[in-house]
């Protein structure tokens, strides 16, 4: 099965993501912030990346989104997002997140486990 | 004959006799007379004296009656003339007409004669002063109107906001100085076209008004970002401007910069945004739970479902603490909270507010050092603001600090202020996370903070109240090794 990375500051997200993910027989791994994050995605190579926005900017994850693409990781990402990110602050068009899905807080099981499933067979 | 006023009467006469008889009778009749025996002081007298009335006689030894007249009429210009002579012609009579004498008086005359001829001068005379007054008024009324006027433009000029007035084929036809400068404009010249002057969305407007059927008194705002970015924003505001007839005069637009208003209203919107982000963080926790414990699927084990709800609990009743938290700051701004203002004793509080946190201070077995020598501190505050303030800062410092570390508490007074240190050994702060500290909602996220919940605005609320007092904070951080805080409240409350 597929191993997932999820990146993300809050571990309550992290603990329902992981059930959820691991009830669909996923091996995923874990990381409470982007430089762990980075660390165990160039170690692990998960074939997925979940990532939180995560507000502590500029160390935040669509930092980390580009970090990794420059460093061609072309894994598969789906983003976590909240309201701040779409809501009031714009990004200029040559900044696009290069992500390939989002999905909005809280999290459904279903929906999650649906865009998980796509990227994956995309891939 | 007017009886309110007595007419008033100049013969200019070298004859002693004729003088003095006319004199007489003119008096008996009712005039007030004086008399000047010959032209010198005939025109003395004239051009000094308003008369109503002047008999002046044509063949004088020094000056001539033509030239006597000449200079009252100068000077004196509804002052009525006669010119009264023995001889007689023709020619001088036209001549003192053309110079400006009513009448022309052959010598000897009847008293009668004389009397009618000075009351038909005296109605001329009324006449004259009358049309005067009537002149003057409206040279009054002019001047008022010319002052009235540029008073109008002393007052647009000076408003802050910009007014442009368009005419209704398109000309520009009266702006103030504000107009240049809220538009950012060059310049700008009565006669302009609009269309070559204003931003394009302006003129869209100004046509839209010019070229409607119907005339209303509606107006039609727009809001445009004159500099980018939000360098110079302005909102232009335009209006019909009607005759009093109803027909279309033109157009008149109000340019105001609302630069620092648009500001304030991204600062607000940000704000919202970000305490919607903190309100949605621990609800998004919340719902991830709740949705795995609810579905069948999942099929978790006692003690997991134990630990979700448990850790559900925490995210909740940590929104509770962001949700009043919030609130405080709301009651802060509109100070809708009244303040109980009474004299309290800074150690006292302080060491209430060490009880309060006993739990947590236990908890990490942290040492509390007072350095305080004074036991009292006094000052006039409102005592939950101020337990407020210093229930944030213990509580941080011991969130912050190291297990087994400790807390130093100093307070002094000076003559206006009570100085409160309190100094961890805690992880101390990076000099860019000191920067962003009294942002809301900023907490320092390092490897040190895992595990350290707060709401963002325990600080923020100190700043408030501390400023709301006219009081200063201070911070010193050294990373890794502790941070120390400085208040200054004043002790009086103004």
């Amino acid at each position: 099965m597929a191993l997932i990375a999820i990146i993300d500051d809050d571990p309550d997200i992290i603990e329902a993501s992981t059930l959820v993910l691991q009830s669909k027989g996923y091996d995923t791994v874990s990381a409470s912030n982007p430089t762990d994050g980075f660390k165990k995605i160039m170690e692990l190579q998960p074939q997925l990346i979940i990532l939180d926005v995560m507000m502590e900017e500029p160390d935040d994850g669509f930092f980390l989104a580009q970090k990794l693409r420059r460093n061609k990781i072309t894994t598969p990402i789906l983003m976590y997002t909240s309201v701040s990110k779409t809501i009031g602050f714009e990004y200029a068009a040559g900044e696009m997140v290069p992500v390939d899905d989002f999905v909005e807080k809280p999290i459904s099981p279903d929906e999650l486990l649906n865009k998980v499933e796509n990227l994956l067979k995309k891939k | 004959m007017d009886t309110e006023k007595i007419p008033r009467v100049l013969v200019v006469d070298d004859e002693k006799g004729l003088r003095v008889g006319t004199g007489r009778l003119l008096e008996m009749e009712g005039f007030s007379v004086k008399t000047a025996e010959n032209g010198t002081e005939g025109i003395l007298l004239g051009t000094r004296e308003d008369f109503d009335l002047a008999i002046i006689d044509m063949k004088m030894p020094d000056i001539d009656g033509i030239e006597v007249l000449r200079k009252i009429r100068k000077s004196k210009p509804n002052t009525v003339c006669f010119i009264a002579t023995a001889y007689a012609s023709y020619e001088t009579a036209i001549e003192a007409t053309r110079i400006g004498a009513f009448g022309y008086i052959p010598k000897p005359f009847s008293p009668e004669e004389l009397i009618q001829q000075l009351n038909k001068g005296y109605s001329q005379r009324l006449l004259l002063l009358e049309s005067e007054k009537l002149k003057k008024e409206r040279e009054e009324n002019l001047l008022e109107l010319a002052g009235e006027k540029s008073r109008l433009n002393a007052i647009i000029n000076a408003i802050i906001s910009g007014v442009i007035v368009v005419n209704k084929t398109g000309e520009i036809v009266y702006f103030n100085h504000a107009a240049i400068k809220n538009l950012n404009l060059d310049e700008l010249n009565i006669g302009d076209r609009y269309e070559e002057k204003m931003p394009q969305k302006v003129n869209d407007l100004i046509e839209e008004i010019i070229s409607s059927e119907i005339k209303t008194q509606k107006s039609l705002a727009i809001q445009i970002e004159i500099i980018k970015p939000n360098e110079l924003i302005a909102e232009i505001i335009c209006t019909p401007v009607l005759h009093p007839d109803g027909s279309f005069a033109g157009v008149v637009l109000v340019i105001r910069n609302i630069t620092e208003m648009k500001k304030i209203e991204i600062i607000k919107s940000q704000f919202i945004s970000m305490v919607a982000h903190e309100l949605k963080t621990p609800v998004a926790a919340v719902q991830g739970f709740l949705n795995i414990l609810i579905d069948d699927r999942f099929n978790i084990g006692y003690e997991k479902q134990k630990e979700y709800l448990s850790r559900s609990v925490v995210r909740l009743s940590s929104l509770l603490d962001l949700v009043n938290d919030l609130l405080d700051i709301s009651r802060m701004e509109t100070k809708s909270k009244k303040r109980e203002i009474e004299k309290l004793n800074v150690p006292e509080i302080i060491d209430n507010c060490i009880i309060t946190l006993e739990l947590e201070i236990k908890k990490k077995s942290i040492r509390i050092i007072r350095n305080t020598l004074q036991q009292e501190c006094n000052l006039f505050a409102d005592s939950n603001e101020i337990t407020r303030v210093f229930t944030n800062l213990l509580s941080n410092a011991i969130k912050y600090n190291k297990d087994k570390g400790s807390i130093s508490i100093n307070i002094e007074e000076n003559k206006n202020f009570i100085i409160a240190r309190i100094e961890d050994t805690g992880i101390g702060m990076k000099p860019e996370e000191k920067d962003k500290l009294f942002q809301e909602f900023f907490r320092a996220k390092n490897e040190n903070t895992r595990g350290i919940s707060g709401t963002g605005l325990g600080l923020t609320i100190v700043r408030r109240i501390i400023e709301s007092y006219h009081g200063k904070m201070e911070v010193e951080s050294t990373y890794g090794i502790g941070t120390a805080f400085t208040i200054y409240l004043p002790k009086s409350y103004k």
